[in-house]
């Protein structure tokens, strides 16, 4: 069975075929960890691509940042700082290739990720836009899952349809691992920070996560919100179960998580009824 | 609550958040939470280049709709596989109270 596993962790991870990062995020990456560097040099890189730029000087001069005009990448730069740059450079990229795929479960990391949002924001958590970014990405093995293990993909659908599984527990008794597994191999391989990869790897069992448990408790608890709440499809349609130490790790309680769910919910009315928009659209 | 395009809106529907200049949030407000609209209002919102506003409750029904009883099955349907999860069981509670709400009086309207 290991043996099996393995093999297919060879297939899963070989890096001919697999999505790459756009070598402007390797590069921030590597000036990012070395102290000399100056965001000078990173503006430098971050220039040369005219579409991070302008989302970078979008979201600097955005009325939540209190500052307006700011009209140099370094300045957006110095303003937003260096995480919040890379993770929108990363989330960007990230966006490209789900949307290629799956548009149900685009919907279903989007949902997440605003789900995320809210709850860090809820709780006061540091990083916020760290822990939106690992909301988006914490389903990312299901797409690799989807691009290389096509042909038992109809297998893994028809058991949880018959049997009523998780999707977790169908890419088990198909493919001997799960998304979350290959989601913590592919972050390796993309060198992805742990405060990432960790909330990727562990979204399904919180106990394992190490450094990063608040983080990937959030994230967790993004999933099972966004679930109950039915929106975008995530390839099964049950809501997973809370874990008691994701729930302590919180420090959640009733009224705390019906102020969640509100604030979700008040969030994800503008993006539920935009069908009813385009069809009036359309008709006018 | 629901959002709805400005052309949709009738007299008598109760808005859910505020109207603001340009729908910009950050523009000035024209219209406050809970006004009761009018069709004189609804014609000066359409003057002032207002696209869509947020209602009370759920006055709009269109084809793939589903009313509250569908809803609240679908709900159950979801929360299926986890109910012996004492969190989740709270979880569904909440869900169940908040769908009720927001679908307000028309929640069990069935489709027309």
């Amino acid at each position: 069975m290991d043996e099996r596993r393995s093999d297919l962790k060879k297939i899963i991870m070989d890096t001919k075929t697999l999505p790459t990062l756009p070598g402007v995020i390797n590069k921030l990456n590597s000036l990012s960890n070395d102290d000399k560097s100056s965001v000078q040099e990173m503006a430098r890189i971050v220039s040369a691509d005219q579409v991070l730029s302008a989302r970078i000087l979008r979201l600097a001069n955005s009325p939540s940042y209190g500052f307006y005009r700011v009209s140099t990448i370094s300045n957006a730069m110095i303003l937003l700082g260096v995480n919040v740059v890379k993770s929108l450079a990363l989330s960007s990229s990230i966006f490209e290739i789900m949307e290629k795929n799956s548009v149900g479960l685009w919907e279903h990391s989007l949902g997440t990720a605003t789900a995320a949002g809210i709850i860090a924001r809820k709780l006061a958590l540091p990083e916020v836009e760290e822990i939106t970014t690992a909301g988006l990405l914490h389903d990312i093995g299901k797409v690799i899952i989807g691009l290389k293990c096509a042909e038992q993909m109809p297998e893994i659908r028809r058991k949880i349809k018959l049997d009523d599984l998780f999707i977790s527990d169908a890419e088990r008794a198909v493919l001997d691992t799960d998304h979350a597994e290959v989601g913590g191999w592919l972050s390796k391989s993309w060198f992805l920070p742990d405060k990432l990869s960790e909330p990727i790897a562990f979204h399904h069992n919180v106990n394992s996560s190490e450094d990063h448990r608040i983080k990937t408790s959030v994230v967790h608890l993004a999933d099972v919100l966004i679930k109950a709440s039915g929106f975008g499809d995530s390839g099964d349609p049950y809501v997973p179960p809370i874990q008691q130490v994701a729930w302590d790790a919180l420090k959640l309680n009733e009224a705390l998580l019906h102020e969640m769910v509100v604030d979700l919910e008040d969030k994800l009315v503008e993006v539920k009824n935009f069908s009813l928009e385009l069809a009036n659209a359309a008709a006018v | 609550m629901q959002k709805i395009p400005l052309n949709l809106a009738a007299a008598e529907m109760v808005l859910a958040r505020d109207i603001f200049k340009n729908d910009s949030p950050t523009g000035m407000p024209i219209c406050g939470k809970g006004t009761v609209l009018s069709d004189s209002l609804i014609s000066r919102l359409q003057q002032m280049g207002v696209q869509s506003l947020y209602v009370e409750g759920h006055p709009v029904w269109q084809e793939g709709d589903r009313c509250l009883s569908e809803q609240l099955a679908e709900l159950e349907k979801r929360f299926s596989k986890t109910l012996d999860n004492r969190y989740n069981a709270v979880l569904l509670d909440i869900y169940r109270n908040h769908l009720t709400t927001a679908m307000g009086d028309n929640g069990g309207r069935t489709e027309e």
